[in-house]
């Protein structure tokens, strides 16, 4: 019997109900979703807020909305609940535990708000299906972060700088987004809860942000790789939506040059 | 006149950076952790300040412009607002013909 932190790492992740992942609905499944809300395509939250706000009469709209940002929330407990364990064997500031704890309970806060706003509409968890993110901590999702980043997730420093400042940075324009569209709409409710998971995402970034400094400081190796990790993120959740920008372009270009300077120059350090 | 960021209170969420219509903040190819904006190609426009989450992106009101550049920046922000403006409309298209097929009373009322 291992410590916590190792037996944590090869424990799948569990939901009641359980994770129920979209990509893996069965045919049956798929056509009730299409039923209520068009295309399986739509169980975004980009399109269903467009879809909403298009007619604001359909409830299951609604309902779909909240459960396809919910799952993320789930998600969010678990990964940091894992992180307050596993990184107690990093050479980390304790004072990032706590925060991993703290950011721990906003996503059960967040969870929560989730269940109200859902049972609010006439719905419950599990109606609807997972996005991508749901049950995304166990072992399997961690093999494919690690090949995807090229670095090693469980590193705090990866893990914050892909989480907590690239990942969290952009869900701020999500929330602000969706808790615009009940403004719009005259759903208070919608409008309020997303305000609050706003505001706690704002922490959650200046969290990351502040510990990643702190483990970077003066080491620009660690700094570059932060840097990496973040710009391979990006990349792919531009990839995602269709939004590259020139920079991360520029960004991987000089990774390149880089790469082959230090594969193509290597007279000088051999001799030395 | 041009903004400028205040990386004190900066929590690197990169909002501004992609807001930015000419793409002059930049946090990649700085060579450390911060968001910068590149003044000369900045139109003055105050997208940046106005979702930054910290408020922490200013005026820099000496900053002056070299014509050529900001006219430059200016059809750069130009063809950015067309492309989202295209890809808007085309989503929000997309969208309302989801509604209908879902609800075709929506269409008739049309």
């Amino acid at each position: 019997m291992g410590t916590l932190a190792e037996r944590m790492k090869d424990s799948p992740s569990r939901r009641d109900p359980p994770y129920r992942p979209v990509m893996s609905l069965s045919e049956e499944e798929r056509h009730a979703l299409e039923a209520r809300i068009g295309t399986v395509q739509n169980f975004g939250p980009e399109t269903l807020r467009r879809m909403i706000s298009a007619d604001h009469s359909n409830i299951e709209l609604r309902k779909a909305l909240v459960s396809s940002i919910r799952s993320a929330e789930f998600a969010g407990v678990d990964a940091f609940s894992r992180k307050v364990v596993e990184w107690q064997n990093w050479p980390v500031p304790p004072t990032l535990i706590m925060a991993m704890a703290r950011q721990t309970w906003d996503e059960v806060r967040h969870a929560q708000l989730a269940v109200g706003l859902l049972q609010s509409y006439g719905g419950e968890i599990g109606e609807y299906p997972d996005t991508l993110a749901g049950g995304n901590g166990g072992p399997a999702a961690r093999a494919m972060q690690e090949q995807m980043l090229g670095d090693d997730p469980s590193d705090p420093l990866i893990s914050l700088s892909t989480t907590n400042v690239s990942l969290e940075g952009a869900a701020l324009a999500l929330f602000e987004a969706t808790s615009q569209l009940g403004r719009q709409i005259g759903d208070e409710l919608l409008e309020h809860c997303y305000d609050y998971n706003w505001a706690d995402e704002v922490t959650h970034t200046a969290i990351g942000d502040y510990f990643v400094k702190q483990i970077c400081d003066g080491d620009p190796v660690q700094e570059r790789r932060a840097l990496s990790v973040h710009a391979r993120h990006e990349r792919m959740r531009a990839g995602l939506s269709g939004e590259q920008t020139e920079e991360i372009r520029q960004f991987f270009a000089e990774e390149d040059e880089r790469g082959a300077t230090a594969l193509g120059g290597p007279v000088v350090a051999r001799a030395g | 006149m041009a903004f400028t960021i205040d990386l004190g209170p900066c929590i690197n969420c990169g909002l501004c950076r992609r807001a930015c219509p000419t793409e002059c903040i930049h946090f990649f190819t700085t060579g450390r952790r911060t968001h910068v904006i590149d003044p000369a190609f900045c139109i003055d426009c105050g997208i940046c300040a106005k979702v930054c989450p910290v408020d922490c992106i200013a005026h820099d009101p000496h900053y002056v412009h070299e014509p050529s550049v900001l006219a430059e920046a200016k059809q750069q922000a130009k063809a950015w607002a067309r492309r989202r403006y295209e890809r808007d409309r085309a989503a929000r298209a997309a969208a309302e013909a989801a509604v209908r097929r879902l609800n075709p009373a929506l269409a008739s009322d049309d």
